[in-house]
């Protein structure tokens, strides 16, 4: 072989390659993408699997369900025989259909409606607040914990504040407005951006004075370009850590408003857990009230699953 | 450390004053006053000018607005002496309409008008209601009245300036003769017989007639010098001081041969030493003077269980340490093994408390404690027996177990890694040496600051449990307080968490900087 290298010349056995800067500059390390590395880690639990897919089934069904089904609460109103039916007695009295699987209430309303509409409701509420709280109080709380004079003056509001019991502003709110689901959503966010905004200020102070960042400042990056481009990837499974605790976090508590008789008036799971009470100890009523505590439980803890695991995953040292 | 804790506590009292500014904005500004009639049945009783002016009389007593009433104003004058009785019938003929008043009348209606006017308020004339026949209506009397809003800054004033109550001798009106206004000293209490040595000190011209006494009752010695002085409660408790209502006694009546000062002898609840002045009852009741010599009438009864306060407080103090005992170490134990088979049942209790609402699980605390142990699941204060407490106290213990528990593990966990564990791992001390010598003693410090907090908090009650349980303890009060409009009380009762939170964040900073040198709250010997 070498021998014959000979035979030829230099152009013959060398061709010129055109110099190209971005070919240059390419490192020869796998691809990384960031999202896909979250949905891979996320992914390789099959628990995980099992959950997203109950939450979807839950929150389509509670979507779908009562807007392709009829649900009038006094249809059987004025039909003495149907008020307080468990299961089986439904089913018999009014024939088998998917809707009286779980009884009727004390209007003869079947069960199974009443809850998928109040899911539905309180599903709604959790999402609308937890996306208004989320966004206020993490770039309040970016500007809080970047600036030593907001964090000064907030301090002394974040104290203040937070000695107001929540439950009265809420009542006093909703004896201003009518107790109907916006002013839910009004009273549920208009402090509850202040608890999501000292939590993320807390987590901008532990990085803030970072080497890295120190080292970015020198160079003169702009304190915005430090704060989207340094900060922020840090903070994604922070913040989505803690959207995991908030969104299960309104239909707890509008559940416990529903329950000490401030809740709202659409009949939401808290109002159909209030409104159930008493059916709790009458023997034979019980399906009522646990059907919606079993949903509001199956749903908070579905979705605390999912967003819990969702923050692991999407913290980058997990992805291996 | 003295300056900053006095720096921390100033700083503690103004926020204190702030919330208190920020819920009678809320309560007296923001919220719409006519609800209140809502659920008063005698509102829709009343008709056309008696409904106006009770409508007044009740913002009054609701704080919101200042009222005199024309008819009053007459009646004092007379009562003072100033007038006779001849000119009052007069002045009072204020006529159906303006015009028909009588000349007495018109006279003082302009003296009312120049006094009140003059201090800012607004005088309303409403005229008889009539019928198409001229007769005047029920309730339809012709009225004059004079109101004034509350300004807030004022309002909050005379809030904090009435807090503290200092007794003294000139507290009943001057007007009233009640013989000499003295502090009297005496070594042997009248309370018990006069022959006993109990020292007393006894006022006249008092609100309280025992300032000071001894009785078999904790902390046996008792003064009324100094009383707090909350906010008056209107609906929940009528007339009685939010913190008396949390603090007063409750179920039935003990009953105890008591001994009157007119030397009646009877089985009576009444606790004479609680006796204070109300004006006049000697003589409007025959049963108060067939007892008392004097006008200090209104006693306070004994009654057979704790307070509000008292039960929220043995329910929550003994969950709390129950919390404290069993969540620490099973933390310790979740980091300790950590993936382990304790480490997995403890995360999957931690999410369950975490993620269902807390009024599912504790039905279902309730209904497992109900059905499978026999629990009493209701709280029946005269027919109760300790067995009652099981269950709120197990219903609150478990969620707090299972903060602790998270924490804890956190915390232990987070300390693993230090630099100073792997030091102690390869000088050869053993894992169980390494884990309660040295990560321990570090984990713990933040857990120590939430210690106060959660022993102060135990107090205030807990909304859902004593509402399920039906536990008469203070945790419903706001709640009852917002239900029923009861302004006196919200407040009341808002500044009482506000100055626990207060008073328990400083003295969570004061433990751990005590528990822990390294950690110092001055800038000294940094």
């Amino acid at each position: 072989m070498h021998e014959d290298l000979s035979q030829f010349t230099d152009e013959e056995l060398f061709a010129p390659i055109s110099h190209s800067d971005a070919e240059s500059e390419k490192i020869a390390a796998p691809r990384y993408s960031y999202w896909k590395s979250v949905f891979r880690v996320f992914f390789r639990k099959k628990i995980n699997i099992i959950a997203l897919a109950l939450l979807l089934f839950v929150i389509l069904f509670a979507y779908i369900y009562p807007s392709v089904t009829e649900y009038d609460p006094f249809a059987n109103l004025l039909d003495p025989n149907s008020k307080h039916l468990g299961p089986t007695q439904a089913l018999n009295y009014f024939g088998h259909e998917l809707r009286w699987i779980l009884g009727t209430g004390a209007s003869g309303e079947p069960t199974f409606d009443a809850v998928w509409n109040g899911a539905r409701i309180s599903i709604s509420l959790a999402f609308i607040c937890a996306a208004i709280n989320m966004v206020i109080g993490v770039m309040l709380g970016a500007v809080w914990g970047f600036s030593k004079k907001v964090d000064m003056v907030m301090m002394e509001v974040y104290t203040i504040i937070g000695n107001v019991p929540m439950i009265l502003i809420i009542s006093v709110l909703s004896m201003l407005f009518s107790p109907t689901f916006w002013t839910m959503v009004f009273a549920l966010t208009i402090v509850g951006w202040l608890g999501i905004a000292y939590f993320i200020r807390t987590q901008v102070l532990i990085i803030r004075d970072r080497e890295y960042n120190l080292a970015s400042r020198c160079l003169g990056t702009s304190i915005f370009k430090i704060a989207t481009k340094n900060i922020l990837p840090f903070m994604t499974s922070v913040i989505v850590t803690l959207l995991a605790t908030e969104l299960p976090s309104y239909i707890s508590y509008e559940v416990f408003l529903s329950y000490i008789g401030m809740g709202m008036s659409e009949m939401s799971l808290g109002r159909l857990i209030y409104a159930a009470e008493a059916a709790m100890v009458t023997p034979g009523w019980e399906m009522e009230f646990w059907s919606p505590v079993a949903i509001a439980a199956i749903i908070t803890v579905v979705l605390y699953l999912v967003g819990q695991n969702l923050g692991d995953a999407s913290d980058p040292r997990t992805h291996m | 450390m003295a300056k900053y804790t006095v720096i921390r506590i100033v700083k503690g009292i103004l926020s204190a004053v702030c919330v208190v500014v920020m819920i009678m904005v809320l309560v007296y500004s923001l919220m719409d006053r006519t609800v209140i009639f809502a659920g008063d049945p005698n509102y829709s009783k009343m008709q056309s000018n008696a409904r106006t002016t009770y409508e007044q009389s009740r913002y009054q007593a609701f704080g919101y607005i200042d009222y005199a009433t024309y008819s009053d104003y007459i009646k004092g004058l007379f009562a003072s002496g100033e007038i006779d009785d001849e000119t009052r019938a007069a002045a009072l003929k204020i006529g159906i309409t303006p015009e028909k008043a009588s000349e007495t009348a018109n006279e003082y209606i302009a003296k009312f008008t120049q006094m009140y006017e003059s201090q800012g308020y607004t005088i309303t004339r409403l005229d008889a209601d009539r019928k198409t026949n001229g007769k005047v209506k029920d309730g339809g009397q012709a009225v004059i009245y004079a109101t004034r809003d509350r300004p807030l800054i004022k309002r909050v004033w005379s809030y904090f300036t009435n807090m503290l109550f200092f007794d003294n001798v000139h507290y009943v009106d001057e007007s009233i003769d009640i013989g000499e206004r003295t502090l009297t000293f005496t070594l042997h209490d009248p309370v018990y017989g006069g022959e006993k040595f109990s020292p007393a000190i006894i006022g006249n011209g008092t609100l309280h007639k025992y300032l000071l006494y001894f009785d078999n009752k904790f902390p046996f010695i008792h003064q009324n010098f100094v009383t707090l002085n909350l906010g008056e409660s209107y609906t929940v408790n009528r007339g009685v001081d939010v913190f008396e209502t949390m603090n007063a006694t409750q179920g039935s009546y003990v009953k105890d041969t008591v001994e009157y000062p007119t030397g009646l002898v009877e089985e009576s609840a009444d606790d004479l030493h609680t006796a204070t002045f109300v004006a006049g009852s000697l003589d409007q009741n025959a049963m108060y003077s067939a007892r008392f010599v004097d006008d200090y009438t209104h006693t306070i009864t004994h009654k057979a269980n704790f307070s509000k306060l008292g039960f929220s407080f043995v329910i929550g103090i003994i969950a709390t340490i129950i919390a404290y005992i069993i969540g620490l170490p099973l933390g310790i134990l979740m980091s300790r093994y950590k993936d382990g088979i304790l480490d997995k049942i403890g995360t999957f209790y931690i999410i369950f408390i975490i993620a269902v609402p807390s009024l599912a699980y504790i039905f279902l605390f309730k209904a497992i404690g109900g059905a499978l142990f026999k629990l009493p699941t209701t709280f029946d204060m005269d027919n109760g027996t300790a067995a009652m407490y099981v269950l709120p106290i197990i219903s609150l213990a478990l969620p707090s177990i299972a903060n602790l528990m998270k924490w804890m593990r956190r915390y232990m966990i987070d300390q693993m890694n230090s630099d100073y564990v792997k030091f102690a791992r390869s000088g050869g001390l053993s894992e169980t040496e390494i884990f309660t010598k040295h990560i321990w003693k570090n984990a713990a410090i933040p857990i120590v600051h939430g210690i106060p907090s959660s022993l102060l908090f135990a107090m205030t009650g807990a909304i859902i449990t004593e509402r399920i349980y039906s536990v008469p303890g203070a945790g419903n009060l706001l709640t009852q307080a917002i239900n029923k409009y009861d302004n006196g009380v919200i407040v009341g009762v808002t500044l009482f968490y506000a100055v626990l939170t207060v008073i328990s964040n400083i003295l969570g900073d004061i433990l751990i900087s005590t528990v822990d040198p390294r950690i110092s709250f001055t800038s000294k010997g940094r």
